[in-house]
């Protein structure tokens, strides 16, 4: 058993900057991530961070960074935690200065910014269309520095999968883990432990995210009785690589590059919602109107439109949007320099996830959340283009320093050791049960090393397992991924939202009795890892489809056909797994902009 | 007749069972691959799960998955197949955990003793438009570690540094904001230092991000005499 003071789960850039700080309070901390922290989904961001400094030609302030979110939000948005983002946002970036970022810069050595998305001044922050990566660096780079000053407190746990959260009479107690390389499992007893997963994204087929963002890190929480709030909000981004799913950032429009349909027109000025603002309006106006034109057969090949990036010239895309063109060179084999890309909607960002406030804090004592897994309200019912990364900053912060707040004040005893035993007995079984199922009775007594060597070698077959009731986790995973695409997409309806619950019902009874996994244990067993990811998706995928169909009116992200207008103020939803029933509920958001009067007016009474 | 399928060789070794590492033979159907890592994932998903490699972003930003493929240091997401016969291989230099999958920690903790950050001279000064524009070239490192792999000086002398951290090394040398230049000089001018490096560009080559670690390390020595 391993103890610490504070554990913190992912090591994405909420992770990191949340151990920054907890590290500097002289606490025992340790960072258990799936991957090595600098192959987390961070470093794929590429569009900036939004933050409102006073330039020399425009007089942005916090106050509108607030109004911009608020609006592109559905005035959706908590006030509380809206108003401590928009306030620290800019304390973040003098932070990351010090600490050496390598921003994109003017001439006159002064932080560049551009334009993204419904903001009324270019505020977002960014390092070409790199900036994820020069984060990352940033932060992986204070994180070796206190490391070394401190060797003692800081310890990295990478390539360690998580497996359970412990928790003792609503109090966290630690998590279990195991390494992935060596197959051990470990208990790790903690005071206090922050979740910074990151999203949930590869339900979907169509997702931008990493392998890794499968779910299965916000069903760990659920399972442990911790709320999840919106689920139902999955933010589609419109300008995905057609084929590839590879995220063509929103930068390439915020550069000013335009959207054309079959017609070579810009169709977005044909639509209410986004005549005003066009390449730049909300982003999920502008993939429910690329997918209206595409059904509407002005897409090209019936699937994509086209982003046209020809008229900036060779010389701002080398230099603002080198990764864009890097991508479509690789990817998609065009040079967005005389040629149009190709570009279809796809699932982008968990704008849902673990409940919080504005402090980080859960409905369990000590157990904190922030960035993509958390959702303390302040994205609304559709998150602002740039956004996201600056979340990752000012609540990772936040959430270590309630976090060191607890346990200097809070904390009780934790409990005996026993209580860890068992549960770590229950997981190992977990393990063994998954791979039981592949096991014949007479491979069990091998003893000596070139037996198991033959049977390995043996179970390596190339072929498909013959056994037809048996299924991998692929077939399980395609038709999930098939299933919530279409019916739990951009544009959703009550019938087929119980059909996708139907189908995913079928999909965990198949996981549960007909899965094989191959492997006898689970040393470097990604095929072991990626069934218990599987069962998360699963998870949460059944949570996503219970909260969208409960919600019979369309705001933001969530547009249901059958329900095409909104009405009232706005509500959150929750949900809690209790008695392995969900239960959801809604309250009322805390808000202060009057929720009726809408930017974008009925654009939301429009239909497909 | 048309081939349907890419053959694909790839070196599968278990430490604590093999003595010695074989090569299987995968056929992986054409329609449903198109990078190295498809094709990967592919055999993973249809035919053997206990194939162990890495892989993330999928989109060669995060560098989880680099390999060698073909005869160079790649990274498999943004490696097309080719017909034929198409080979992979783990990282050299690097012990195997299992398969493709290779341990990483000598790696990164030579990126650690060359102080990967940012010591700041008193004051917040902001970095100038020149020299933020000087490290363009560096910033595209992704620290995948191919370099480290394709580098010979790493794999005869385990104290050398390799051409990643040099990377990063000169990217604060050249950084006007940084107080410990001296201290940083101190570390790389030994036996087993920056000249160790015999400018055979083998870095170059596998670089799958154009960074050119041989120029940073050139740029380094001069820098000394």
């Amino acid at each position: 058993m391993k103890n610490y003071d504070l554990i913190i789960v992912g090591a994405g850039m909420t992770g990191l900057r949340a151990a920054i700080e907890a590290v500097k309070h002289d606490l025992n901390v340790a960072v258990i991530s799936k991957v090595h922290p600098m192959r987390s989904h961070s470093v794929v961001a590429s569009g900036g961070l939004n933050a409102a400094l006073p330039k020399k030609l425009n007089s942005d302030s916090t106050d509108q960074h607030y109004i911009d979110t608020m609006e592109c939000g559905y005035n959706a948005s908590e006030h509380d935690a809206l108003n401590i983002f928009v306030e620290e946002a800019p304390k973040k970036i003098k932070e990351l200065e010090r600490w050496g970022c390598l921003f994109s810069r003017e001439k006159d050595s002064s932080i560049a910014v551009r334009k993204m998305g419904v903001s009324t001044y270019p505020r977002t922050i960014y390092s070409s269309d790199k900036t994820g990566h020069a984060l990352m660096s940033t932060l992986y780079e204070q994180c070796v520095r206190l490391r070394q000053n401190k060797p003692d407190k800081l310890r990295f746990y990478n390539e360690w999968f998580v497996q359970k959260l412990l928790v003792s009479n609503k109090t966290v107690a630690g998590v279990i883990a195991w390494d992935i390389a060596t197959g051990n499992m470990e208990v790790f007893s903690a005071k206090a432990v922050i979740w910074a997963t990151g999203g949930s994204g590869r339900i979907y087929a169509s997702s931008s995210s990493s392998l890794g963002s499968s779910g299965w890190a916000l069903s760990v929480p659920m399972h442990a009785g911790v709320a999840l709030r919106d689920m139902e909000y999955i933010q589609f981004h419109p300008t995905q690589l057609s084929g590839s799913h590879i995220l063509i950032s929103e930068a390439a429009r915020g550069e000013g590059g335009y959207l054309l349909n079959l017609k070579k027109e810009r169709f977005l000025s044909t639509y209410k919602d986004t005549k005003d603002n066009l390449e730049l309006s909300p982003r999920d106006a502008i993939s429910r109107n690329i997918m209206r034109e595409i059904l509407a057969g002005r897409g090209f090949d019936a699937s994509c439109v086209h982003l046209d990036l020809r008229h900036l010239g060779s010389r701002k895309i080398k230099k603002q949007l080198p990764g864009i063109r890097e991508l479509c060179k690789t990817y998609a084999g065009l040079d967005p320099i005389r040629q149009k890309i190709p570009v279809t909607p796809g699932q982008h960002y968990t704008i849902g996830g673990i409940a919080t406030n504005e402090k980080a804090e859960t409905n369990i004592e000590g157990f904190f959340a922030a960035g993509e897994c958390a959702c303390n309200g302040i994205h609304g019912s559709n998150r602002m283009g740039g956004n996201s990364l600056m979340e990752t900053l000012v609540f990772g912060d936040i959430a270590a320093k309630s976090a060191v707040k607890h346990i200097k004040h809070r904390y009780q005893k934790l409990p005996n050791k026993q209580f860890y035993e068992n549960f770590l007995e229950d997981e190992n079984n977990k393990v063994r049960k998954i791979l039981a199922l592949n096991k014949n009775p007479e491979e069990k007594k091998e003893t000596t090393v070139i037996q198991r060597s033959i049977a390995i070698i043996k179970s390596r077959s190339h072929q498909k397992n013959n056994d037809e009731n048996k299924i991998r986790v692929v077939d399980i995973r395609e038709k999930m991924q098939a299933t919530m695409d279409e019916h739990v997409g951009i544009y959703r309806d009550g019938m087929g939202l119980v059909e996708a619950a139907q189908i995913i019902k079928g999909l965990k009874n198949d996981f549960e009795h007909n899965l094989i996994v191959d492997g006898k244990d689970s040393r470097a067993n990604y095929g072991l890892i990626e069934a218990f990811e599987l069962k998360g998706s699963l998870d949460i995928a059944d949570v996503i489809i219970q909260a969208a169909s409960k919600r019979k009116e369309s705001i933001g992200v969530h547009f249901r056909n059958d329900f095409p207008v909104f009405k009232g103020r706005p509500k959150y939803s929750l949900i809690v797994l209790r008695k392995n029933r969900l239960r959801l509920r809604y309250f009322p958001v805390k808000t202060k902009i009057n929720p009726l009067k809408t930017l974008f007016g009925e654009s939301n009474l429009l239909k497909p | 007749m048309k081939q349907k399928t890419y053959k694909i060789k790839v070196f599968r070794f278990d430490p604590q069972i093999h003595t010695k590492h074989e090569f299987e033979t995968y056929h992986v159907p054409k329609k449903s691959v198109k990078t190295m890592m498809d094709a990967l994932l592919y055999i993973r998903d249809h035919f053997d799960s206990t194939l162990a490699f890495r892989s993330s972003c999928l989109q060669g930003r995060c560098g989880s998955c680099i390999m060698h493929i073909n005869g160079k240091y790649s990274l498999a997401c943004e490696t097309a197949i080719r017909n034929g016969q198409n080979i992979v291989r783990p990282m050299a230099q690097l012990e195997i955990i299992k398969d493709l999958m290779v341990d990483m920690d000598p790696f990164w903790a030579k990126y650690e003793l060359i102080k990967p950050y940012l010591v700041r001279h008193s004051g917040d000064s902001a970095q100038t438009y020149a020299n933020r524009k000087e490290m363009d070239a560096m910033v595209d490192c992704i620290l995948c570690g191919a370099c480290y792999s394709a580098c010979m000086m790493t794999g005869m002398n385990p104290e050398f540094h390799g051409p990643a951290a040099y990377v990063v090394l000169n990217r604060f040398l050249k950084d006007e904001r940084d107080s410990i230049h001296d201290q940083r000089m101190e570390l790389i001018k030994g036996e087993n230092g920056v000249f160790r490096c015999h400018s055979m560009y083998n870095c170059n080559h596998a670089c799958p991000k154009n960074v050119k670690p041989s120029e940073n390390i050139l740029e380094i020595k001069k820098n000394i005499c």
